[in-house]
């Protein structure tokens, strides 16, 4: 019987996170907003004026979800300067948008995928990956997680990591340090080939934790 | 990344070490035609490609922030200013072409 109450508890303290995570939506910035309402204008003038307030309240959103693709910071830019003009050129898909992430999915399908795909397409003629799958590691479809924000995605992987044993989450911790394999494998007192594994075992048990994660949590993207 | 023959989980880690340190470029180069067949196959490895996605984006997003938005905001607004000229250019052609079309 108290077991039976407790799992109850459970499942309806899991609802009401569930409740919260879903309402807990980023609300858009009233500035963000009114720039997206004359960036759909058909007048190309008043477009070109609203690229100001719209640059400054998205640069930071899309340039750190660029980064996650390209990991350098000139082309990030580079990649930017042109998904910007893209949309004050062909803004159709950025209509009736209602909250940051539905922005930033609309921008990373519509807008982002395309110029990431050309970044190294010239590269391909040298290359003995596929075309396909070259499009696949620079401009994936979106995965798990993929539109959630920096800070939530920093407590979500926080999360994780606690659940891993302490080797595991000791090399994933130094490797986000930005340390070398070869320094990460000095500090676990072992060889690179056997760190590389270890990271390898490491990041597929974060993707199962991630994917029950978004199964719970209900996040589809 | 002198090997030549490396396993997926060393695949992963190279491709992992290239993202973070913003040469991809070079990790693309350096497959073999061997590798870039295990790559394809693997199904892991691009399971595996998205966390390490993440583990970029929250380890090293926050060091993209530029100070100076401005500057950018400009480098943007020239980009559409070379758009318009392009756009008014081609419109200009086109109409010359058809006027003389019309005089012949």
């Amino acid at each position: 019987m108290a077991r039976a109450c407790g799992r109850r508890a459970c499942a309806a303290a899991r609802a009401k996170d569930n409740e919260n995570w879903r309402t807990k939506q980023p609300v858009m910035d009233k500035r963000l907003r009114n720039a997206l309402k004359q960036l759909t204008a058909p007048d190309a003038d008043l477009r070109r004026r609203a690229m100001e307030p719209f640059v400054r309240a998205t640069f930071a959103i899309f340039i750190r979800h660029l980064h996650r693709y390209l990991g350098n910071e000139v082309e990030c830019e580079d990649v930017l300067e042109d998904v910007y003009a893209d949309i004050w050129e062909k803004p159709d898909h950025l209509r009736d948008i209602e909250n940051e992430k539905q922005l930033l999915r609309q921008v990373y399908l519509y807008y982002m995928r395309k110029r990431l795909r050309e970044v190294y397409r010239r590269m391909n003629r040298n290359l003995y990956l596929s075309q396909n799958d070259l499009q696949n590691l620079v401009a994936p479809d979106l995965g798990l997680c993929e539109l959630t924000s920096q800070a939530e995605l920093k407590q979500i992987l926080h999360k994780m990591l606690g659940k891993l044993k302490a080797r595991e989450r000791k090399a994933i911790e130094l490797w986000m340090q930005g340390m070398s394999n070869r320094a990460i494998a000095s500090q676990l007192g072992t060889t690179v080939g056997a760190v590389k594994m270890l990271e390898f075992r490491t990041i597929l048990k974060l993707r199962q934790m991630l994917k029950d994660y978004s199964r719970e949590y209900g996040e589809e993207d | 990344m002198s090997n030549t023959n490396r396993e997926i989980q060393e695949l992963l880690a190279d491709y992992a070490g290239a993202l973070r340190d913003g040469c991809l470029p070079s990790f693309l180069k350096s497959l073999t035609r061997e590798e870039a067949k295990r790559v394809h196959e693997s199904r892991d490895f691009w399971e595996a490609t998205e966390v390490v996605r993440l583990m970029n984006g929250a380890g090293f997003g926050d060091r993209m922030v530029t100070p100076d938005v401005g500057l950018f905001i400009s480098r943007v607004d020239a980009g559409i200013a070379s758009r318009l000229k392009k756009a008014g250019a081609s419109t200009r052609s086109r109409t010359r072409n058809r006027n003389r079309v019309s005089l012949q």
